[in-house]
């Protein structure tokens, strides 16, 4: 098979774009009705959807802490989210592993010490999967962490971005993500501060590539964060106004 | 669902309440919560349906996608030589309870799975199964539908059953062509190509004589229709019935372990879900036709059709 020609020479991607463009994001706060905060979060054909329960009494009793709120993450892929029909068990690496990451970035941002001996879970649907899933997941899981009213350190932002024929590119789609040469990392910023919340990189890319690579995803965190801000404002505001102020 | 926990004294009030014909939310016994229903929001599925049963916003949420796929027929799988089959898989999302968590809800998925399984997958579910073979003893189409359960509040199975007449009412398949090529020897070979046009698309055949489902929870000597949550939790036996728009019944089944149906209020139930399904498919076609037109006016939009977005 031919190698197909992701950035054309005019500084096109597969899909349009330019090398420094997101793709659209939309997003919406307060999507479920049972959750104490849910999110609904699209960017391009990612689609995922968040529900956060807690604090909470931890079902599990062994495993409470008795200084901090334990965060539980669960992730789950719809079998209809891809092209060809998969269905994923509950075992599967992939799975487990970005839910390991989502975990791991939220107990840093998440202000655990005011909630002792409860626990705080996320859970997490894929509904559609067009590349960038762990970026999306982060995402969307602040923004149900937000609507929950979960004490936070900040928000965390995360956004990907890789090389294409020795051009940074933002915010890789499937195809770009699946070709094998192409370098993919994320990585996830607390805006406030700018410190790196999460950190993944697959495939090799030079050193000297690697500085530009990394502005250019924290330029896309720090505009995802914009996107997620004008989301909450927007469920507050919805808000607000069915309380009739 | 189970981790809902009632007092003795509201169990009563519950109880009583049936037995006397009041409910806690001033339905009467054989009223049906409010229904909201869109269809293709999953632009990768084949077909796709959302459905709510409940007022006010709150209410059992399920999510279905329905995903078309072409196999090759192989001896001694099962498959009928010249028909189609329809794979159902649900799957409670520990959205809906916090004990669905990891495999907790593995058994309640096996049990709907079942459950949706004997409605659609068979003769009575009215589909034309052997217009879904391509050619006899080599390819035939596989209608997967994935159902997710995103919150529960009584009434699942009817939800799940709304949801997927829905989405496969709105399910449309690439159109194949067939062709006879003959081979090195001369003999005639049939051979198949998948048209790659998003315009060139079918419907599926027979959809329209899906049946619908009424399920019947006995509380107290009584029974309701659509059991809420709280209804649900002191139910003593609970009948899903399954009625074709040509008033046949096409699946019963009963759930439920605490107590038994009395035999003089089964011809009663059976009868009552005749006459609701009646009501229900005339409620069914007046959802769908909004879903639908809400689907075709989304299409000049940028939108992406998706049910989360806009209040639904």
């Amino acid at each position: 098979m031919s190698r197909q020609e992701l950035l054309s020479p005019e500084g096109l991607r597969v899909d349009g774009r330019r090398a420094n463009e997101l793709r659209r994001i939309s997003c919406r706060a307060s999507v479920l009705s049972s959750a104490d905060g849910s999110a609904y979060y699209e960017q391009g054909n990612t689609k995922v959807l968040v529900a956060v329960y807690g604090p909470r009494e931890p079902r599990a009793k062994a495993q409470f802490n008795h200084d901090e709120a334990i965060v539980n993450v669960e992730f789950n892929v719809a079998p209809f989210s891809t092209s060809e029909r998969r269905k994923r068990s509950k075992g599967d690496k992939r799975l487990l592993e970005i839910s390991s990451f989502v975990k791991q970035t939220f107990e840093g941002a998440i202000q655990r010490s005011v909630y002792p001996r409860s626990q705080i879970d996320i859970y997490i649907h894929l509904l559609q999967h067009d590349g960038g899933t762990l970026e999306t997941c982060i995402n969307a899981a602040t923004l149900a962490l937000v609507d929950a009213g979960v004490a936070m350190a900040d928000y965390v932002c995360a956004c990907t971005a890789g090389s294409i024929d020795d051009t940074p590119v933002l915010d890789l789609n499937g195809v770009e993500e699946s070709s094998i040469e192409t370098p993919d990392l994320t990585v996830a910023i607390l805006p406030r501060t700018g410190n790196i919340a999460l950190l993944q990189m697959e495939s090799k890319l030079h050193t000297s590539k690697l500085e530009d690579v990394m502005d250019l995803a924290v330029e896309g965190c720090k505009h995802i964060h914009k996107k997620l801000d004008d989301a909450v404002l927007n469920a507050a505001n919805d808000l607000a106004s069915k309380l009739g102020r | 669902m189970a981790s809902l926990i009632l007092s003795p004294a509201e169990q009563d009030y519950i109880i009583r309440g049936v037995e006397s014909g009041f409910r806690a939310d001033g339905r009467s016994s054989l009223d049906r919560r409010e229904v909201t229903l869109r269809t293709g929001m999953i632009s990768q599925a084949n077909g796709s349906a959302r459905c709510r049963i409940g007022n006010l916003g709150v209410g059992t949420d399920v999510l279905v996608g329905i995903k078309a796929e072409v196999n090759a027929w192989t001896p001694g799988d099962g498959v009928p030589e010249s028909s189609g089959v329809l794979i159902c898989n649900v799957e409670c999302s520990p959205s809906a309870a916090q004990e669905f968590e990891g495999r907790g809800a593995e058994e309640l998925n096996v049990e709907l799975t079942q459950l949706l399984d004997r409605i659609f997958n068979g003769p009575q579910s009215g589909i034309d199964f052997e217009k879904l073979c391509i050619i006899p003893k080599q390819a035939y189409w596989v209608l997967h539908v994935d159902a997710l359960v995103l919150d529960v509040r009584g009434g699942i199975t009817d939800a799940l059953v709304w949801a997927t007449r829905a989405a496969l009412l709105s399910t449309r398949l690439p159109r194949v062509v067939v062709e006879s090529i003959p081979d090195d020897n001369g003999v005639m070979q049939a051979e198949f190509d998948v048209v790659d046009d998003p315009d060139d698309l079918t419907e599926l055949d027979g959809v329209e004589n899906m049946p619908i489902a009424v399920t019947f929870s006995r509380i107290g000597r009584r029974f309701v229709v659509d059991a809420s949550e709280q209804e649900e939790a002191v139910a003593q036996a609970r009948m899903t019935v399954a009625v074709s728009p040509k008033m046949d019944i096409c699946a019963v089944q009963k759930g439920g372990v605490l107590r038994g149906f009395m035999p003089t209020l089964f011809s009663e139930v059976l009868q009552t879900a005749q006459t609701i399904a009646r009501e229900e498919f005339s409620r069914f076609e007046k959802c769908y036709a909004e879903a639908k037109s809400q689907a075709l006016s989304q299409i000049d939009e940028p939108s992406t059709g998706s049910t989360f977005l806009v209040p639904f």
